[in-house]
């Protein structure tokens, strides 16, 4: 029986400690605090390029132009400070003697053809108004042509559709249910990688400070570990929410000056189905790499003898990001199949299908009862490691003597 | 059934602690052969052993870290389980504290784990740390503490919330003559207090002032056990020092342990007349110039007994 008081007192214990190092707060909020700068950089660059392109566009200088295109409208040109010369040598004389700023040669098909430009220098960025003053007047002249603002936005590619599909008489979800779904994956890799370490060292500080004896004594081994998983959970919790508040907040209020994707938050499609067994997956792999970390920390006499493994387990988190195109298009193929049936491995690809809808619902049931149920056992092995390792101090821990070890109860 | 903690249990008369035909194995090396012995309420009990001849095995064994191999290891009737351990006070040979933690937080985190509430661990704890004179260290980082403060603390952790069987594997280890003897008055507080003591130690001295009872552990057996003037007896006997530069003639009376220039050591049985081996080597027309009857002491029964064992002791 596990005595509830106690585990709330190393639950408490560890998230208290955790939470209140600097450390902790240094490392969560690197990532989001990392955005932060490079967002204000890119605000900041692209305020001043786009002041910068403001000023260039409305710039006036002198120019001389040809035309073989015949799409010009000289009226245009004119009101640009623009005339028209006979040849291009003209012109680029004209440039070169300093008469005029510029000089445009207009090619008979600019769709095909560069439009050469020629000024006078004005330093590697001020030599940009050049551009912008040609692409501009062909723009205006051809919009000139057809006859229509609106029809100029359509011919350059400003329309926008909006699909609706069905699956048995029932609009379908499209992109706008896949996101929050996906969501949880996202989660499960920033939560594993920013905790692995954590997870691995749970067990260690017992053991390299001594406190393993102390503590069996006191408490279960099995309730020390239990509160140390679900500390981590609490923990987890915690870098999650420091995690997305920065990056909620700059979505909100900066989305504009970011240059964020503009993502309509409103027609996201949160189906229960997919989020249920999403969030059942997520919970279920968090806890299933949780017990695995502590045990194979519990084997390990320091952090640094952990490493190698705990970058084995990354692979396999990542594994099945190669086969996603094969995820993605062909959920039935073994590769995929394996991934999916596969514990440590199942949870990118199950988290994937999921959120795309090709997951059925008896292999959901069946991964989620895997990663629950293993888990429990894994948790167990690592009790057993953890009392064996207890005694082993500054030694590795072999499973063979964890399990042949009749002098563990 | 319900769990009783020790001290719900404590009214009964039998021993605190029971051990019977304990064996203990690891692969083919045999530990411990076959242990018996009990602690009494309220007894001081002194478990002896040179390094290696399995004390810290047995306690652990009896704390349910090890299972042993074969035999019974009781605290209060039942196989010890933390959850029935909110008044046993530990204090291992391998120990140490969580470093990063400040003293008062891991002091009150045992505190609570041993059943008291936040409120009064964190009073005790900061009156025990007045009491061994470290309270300004109350707040201090476990790493920042010399070793000795660091094993004041771990034996505040171990006597928090009264325990009525302490079990202290080499308490002393690692302590200066000043904080050995503070250390042994906390003890001598709580066995003024009740508790049961079962302690481990090298310290003979320690031994001679706390013990009331003691076992010698050796090659897995039980080598002496019983109080400490019974263990005297069954091994002792007595040491004469005669100073003369003559030389003692043999005897059936005595036997002639060492000599050095002007002084020779004899030890004769428990039932032997000191006087007339005295008059004896008088009327053998030794000069005598001193005669010095002692019983044999703890340390030389201990090194009697483990011989070259006893070499690696502190």
């Amino acid at each position: 029986m596990m005595r509830s008081h106690a585990l709330r007192e190393v639950v408490t214990f560890e998230v208290r400690r955790t939470l209140t190092k600097k450390r902790f707060w240094i490392a969560t909020l690197l990532v989001p605090g990392l955005l932060v700068v490079i967002f204000a950089i890119s605000f900041v660059s692209g305020s001043s390029s786009d002041a910068a392109t403001q000023a260039q566009s409305s710039t006036r200088f002198t120019f001389e132009y040809v035309d073989l295109s015949n799409i010009i409208d000289p009226a245009l040109a004119k009101a640009a400070a623009g005339t028209k010369v006979a040849s291009a040598e003209q012109g680029l004389a004209d440039v070169k003697s300093g008469s005029v700023t510029a000089f445009f040669a207009y090619p008979a098909d600019p769709t095909k053809q560069a439009i050469e430009v020629y000024g006078v220098n004005d330093g590697v960025f001020g030599n940009g108004k050049y551009s912008t003053a040609a692409t501009n007047l062909l723009k205006a002249s051809a919009t000139q042509k057809i006859g229509s603002p609106e029809l100029s936005v359509i011919v350059q590619g400003g329309a926008t559709t909006h699909t609706t599909t069905f699956e048995n008489g029932q609009v379908a979800g499209g992109i706008e249910s896949v996101i929050p779904p996906l969501l949880y994956l996202v989660l499960l890799y920033i939560v594993i990688i920013l905790m692995g370490n954590q997870m691995l060292s749970a067990t260690v500080e017992e053991k390299e400070n001594r406190v393993t004896e102390m503590i069996l004594t006191t408490i279960r081994a099995k309730t020390l570990l239990v509160g140390k998983v679900v500390s981590l959970f609490v923990i987890g919790f915690v870098q999650m929410v420091a995690f997305a508040v920065p990056v909620g907040l700059a979505f909100v209020f900066f989305r504009d000056k970011l240059n964020i994707p503009n993502l309509d938050l409103s027609a996201l499609q949160f189906q229960a189905g997919p989020m249920v067994i999403g969030a059942l997956l997520l919970v279920g792999s968090f806890a299933l790499f949780t017990s695995t970390l502590v045990a194979i920390g519990a084997a390990m006499p320091t952090v640094k003898d952990a490493a190698p493994f705990f970058a084995g387990m990354v692979i396999t988190l990542f594994l099945p990001i190669y086969a996603v195109s094969l995820i993605i298009t062909s959920p039935q193929v073994p590769i995929v199949q394996a991934f999916t049936f596969f514990p440590y491995t199942a949870p990118v690809t199950a988290l994937v299908r999921n959120a795309l809808g090709s997951l059925p619902l008896w292999v959901a049931i069946v991964d989620i009862v895997v990663l629950y149920g293993l888990s429990a056992v894994v948790l167990q092995i690592a009790v057993r490691i953890f009392k064996y390792g207890s005694i082993e101090y500054g030694k590795k821990v072999s499973l063979k003597g964890v399990f042949a070890a009749r002098g563990i109860r | 059934m319900g769990v009783m903690s020790i001290a719900e249990r404590s009214t009964s008369s039998d021993p605190l602690v029971h051990i019977e035909h304990f064996g203990m194995s690891f692969g083919r090396t045999e530990v411990i052969e076959d242990l018996s012995f009990e602690i009494g309420r309220g007894e001081t009990f002194g478990f002896l052993g040179s390094n290696g001849s399995g004390k810290t095995t047995t306690i652990r064994a009896l704390l349910g870290i090890y299972q042993p191999t074969r035999g019974v290891l009781l605290i209060d009737g039942r196989v010890f389980s933390p959850d029935n351990g909110d008044r046993l006070g530990y204090l291992p040979e391998e120990r140490g504290l969580y470093q990063k933690e400040s003293v008062v937080d891991v002091m009150t985190y045992f505190g609570r784990l041993k059943g008291l509430g936040h409120a009064p661990a964190r009073k005790w704890s900061l009156a025990y740390l007045e009491r061994v004179g470290i309270a300004d260290k109350a707040t201090a980082r476990i790493d920042k503490l010399s070793q000795g403060q660091q094993q004041k603390v771990q034996l505040g952790v171990t006597i928090m919330n009264d325990p009525e069987l302490l079990i202290l594997d080499e308490p002393t280890k690692g302590f200066d003559p000043v904080n050995r003897r503070l250390l042994m008055e906390i003890i001598e507080d709580q066995k003024r207090a009740g508790a049961t003591v079962m302690m481990v130690t090298h310290q003979m001295e320690e031994v001679e002032r706390l013990c009331d009872r003691i076992l010698l552990l050796k090659d897995g057996t039980a080598r002496a056990y019983g109080t400490v003037d019974e263990v005297r007896a069954e091994f002792g006997g007595t040491r004469i020092r005669v100073d003369t530069d003559d030389a003692v003639p043999p005897s059936d009376a005595y036997e002639i342990v060492s000599t050095e220039q002007g002084r020779t050591e004899l030890e004769v049985g428990n039932d032997a007349d000191t006087s007339v081996i005295l008059a004896s080597l008088v009327s053998a027309g030794l000069a005598v110039r001193s005669f010095t009857p002692t019983l044999k002491s703890l340390d030389d029964i201990f090194i009697e007994i483990y011989g070259a064992d006893a070499k690696g002791v502190e």
